[in-house]
């Protein structure tokens, strides 16, 4: 059989029709009667494909087109043209044996009934996944071990907190041990602790099972911690597709030169390059010159100034993809 | 299968119980219509000695048995389904390998029955006591006729009101339009008058139509009202119409989830 590649996305494209109307008494009344609509481009010819045991970060500013890309993979949404094949299957059929093989993960509310205490949905899950009882045990025992369940089983939903919550999802999402996962901001809401431990739990599930991760986070830890490929999308199109340590390279190809000088305050910097602030180290100043001059800035640098000691580093993750969110 | 639907019973059974007080109040309102309409017309019939060949104890009978059969045929899916469209809580439900409709909702349908029928008895024990109707013409042969008649009606009242909740993937306020599906139902399925006490034309359109198969043919099955042909005729509709619910539903589940947006989450 040739090799597939378990996610494979064709110009995939979805536009939603808004209604759309001014505000006021007469626009609310000749809307009644002419309704227009306004095409919204959502996603917009968008190609990718992932490998098997690849997990892949999602990212893009709020409304670029993200969890709509989630939702069509995921099956929710049928796209307006373009294709997908998620594990062989098209998505938007919803196919039972495809559902079977894949999760989505999103938000808060999904998987669990708000009334009744998780353990029960747990066993719902249990028995329309058709999984059979010594493989769910002991999957939920390798979920209890990582994100130490046991004492939430009890109670019913509505009472955990968030934290809580988002792991006995996540749990819920998994029990069927999906070959796909679906993750939209697996993370939110979560305390420092709590982000790292979902983080270890996807490393270590994508380690033991060789799944297929794709996810979206607003936190950079997350990307950085799990993922060395990325995908940008912005505006609904893909902006950027690639290794995470490229990314600097491409769309920010410049370094950090850090300076501890004698009197620090006193020197003027700009004629060596952009000073930028950072705010983790405070007893360097830093400026921003393009990757071919750091050499030619440094030694001058060195010549000119009283400097106690330099770095040269690689400007911060995050600052590069904010600024390919920009361009 | 067996034991998804055994696992689904379980959660819809626990989380009925969450909403007790919800049901009492349902409970309340469901019957105010069937009780005023029995008091109103048992004591027109009273003043007259009957309306239509329908006697003082016609009514009764007809209205008393009107609450269970309701009970059993009737569903609740509108209420339970119709905002999981509106706020995107569907797309939990769309992504698990059974379908939403014919699993889940079904068996919390099922579960809010078993509970409302439970709430439900001792006030028709109270009612029974103070109207004293008369069941004599009720036989064991037409209680046994009377299940796979309920049964029938429950299915197909189902599909149909299921398939009026889906248009929600379209209009995403379904509640209009559902209210005028029930002002339908009202007239021709006989909850608000017996069917034999409307003009000629309603009678004739309501014989084809589905909606009497969820109480007025059932109902009248139950008091030995229906003759031979007329109990053939009922299931024959019945058998009828069961394809064309499905059918329908399966048309209007397909085309809406296309359309379904996933909103929110």
């Amino acid at each position: 059989m040739a090799h597939q590649s378990p996610i494979l996305v064709t110009r995939l494209s979805k536009t939603y029709k808004v209604p759309e109307r001014e505000g006021g008494f007469g626009a609310a009344v000749r809307s009644f009667f002419k309704r227009k609509y306004k095409d919204v481009k959502a996603v917009q010819e968008v190609s990718f494909k992932i490998e098997q045991g690849e997990i892949v970060g999602f990212l893009g500013p709020n409304g670029a087109g993200k969890t709509t890309t989630l939702k069509m993979l995921s099956g929710l949404l049928h796209p307006t043209s373009g294709g997908a094949a998620v594990l062989s299957f098209i998505p938007w059929e919803l196919k039972p044996e495809y559902l079977r093989s894949m999760t989505l993960v999103m938000g808060q509310r999904n998987r669990l009934s708000w009334d009744i205490p998780a353990a029960d949905s747990f066993l719902l899950n249990q028995a329309i996944y058709r999984i059979p009882d010594d493989e769910y045990k002991k999957t939920y025992k390798e979920l209890d071990e990582l994100l130490e369940l046991e004492p939430l089983m009890k109670k019913p939903v509505r009472n955990l907190s968030l934290g809580e919550r988002m792991k006995c999802e996540i749990a819920a999402g998994l029990l069927h041990r999906p070959k796909v996962l679906f993750l939209d901001e697996p993370t939110i809401g979560l305390d420092i602790t709590g982000q790292a431990r979902i983080r270890e739990f996807l490393l270590e599930y994508n380690q033991r099972t060789g799944a297929t991760i794709l996810l979206t986070s607003h936190y950079m830890a997350d990307v950085t911690a799990l993922c060395e490929r990325i995908l940008i999308i912005h505006h609904g199109e893909l902006k950027y597709d690639g290794g995470i340590s490229d990314l600097s390279r491409r769309i920010a190809p410049f370094k950090l030169i850090g300076v501890m000088l004698a009197d620090a305050d006193t020197h003027d910097l700009s004629g060596y390059g952009i000073e930028v602030p950072n705010e983790e180290d405070l007893e360097k100043r830093y400026i921003q010159v393009n990757a071919g001059d750091v050499t030619g800035v440094t030694s001058r640098l060195l010549a000119d100034l009283p400097i106690h000691d330099i770095t040269i580093t690689d400007p911060p993750i995050e600052s590069v993809i904010e600024q390919a969110f920009q361009q | 299968m067996v034991n998804i639907f055994k696992r689904l019973w379980q959660v819809n059974w626990a989380e009925q119980w969450q909403y007790r007080a919800n049901l009492i109040m349902y409970l309340l309102y469901f019957l105010v219509s069937p009780v005023i309409y029995l008091a109103v017309w048992t004591s027109i019939a009273a003043s007259r000695g009957e309306v239509n060949g329908f006697t003082t104890n016609d009514f009764i009978t007809y209205y008393m048995t009107l609450l269970i059969v309701d009970q059993i045929t009737s569903n609740i899916i509108l209420h339970i389904f119709a905002y999981k469209v509106q706020d995107g809580s569907l797309s939990g439900e769309l992504i698990r390998p059974i379908h939403p409709m014919l699993t889940n909702t079904l068996v919390n349908n099922i579960a809010f029955k078993a509970l409302s029928l439970m709430g439900l008895t001792p006030i028709w024990i109270i009612l029974f006591a103070l109207f004293r109707p008369d069941y004599s013409g009720v036989t064991w042969l037409n209680m046994a006729l009377s299940i796979p008649a309920m049964a029938l009606g429950f299915i197909i009242g189902f599909l149909l009101s299921a398939a009026v909740t889906s248009l929600a993937f379209w209009t995403t306020r379904v509640y209009s339009i559902s209210e005028f599906y029930f002002a339908i139902f009202l007239l021709f399925s006989g909850q608000f008058v017996p069917l034999p006490l409307m003009p000629d034309f309603v009678q004739e359109v309501a014989k084809y139509l589905p909606f009497q198969l969820s109480l007025y043919f059932p109902i009248q099955l139950i008091l030995g009202k229906l003759s031979p042909e007329e109990i053939i005729q009922g299931f024959l509709a019945g058998i009828l119409w069961l394809p064309i619910s499905i059918g329908l539903f399966n048309w209007v589940w397909r085309e809406g989830v296309r359309r379904y947006s996933a909103v929110g989450a």
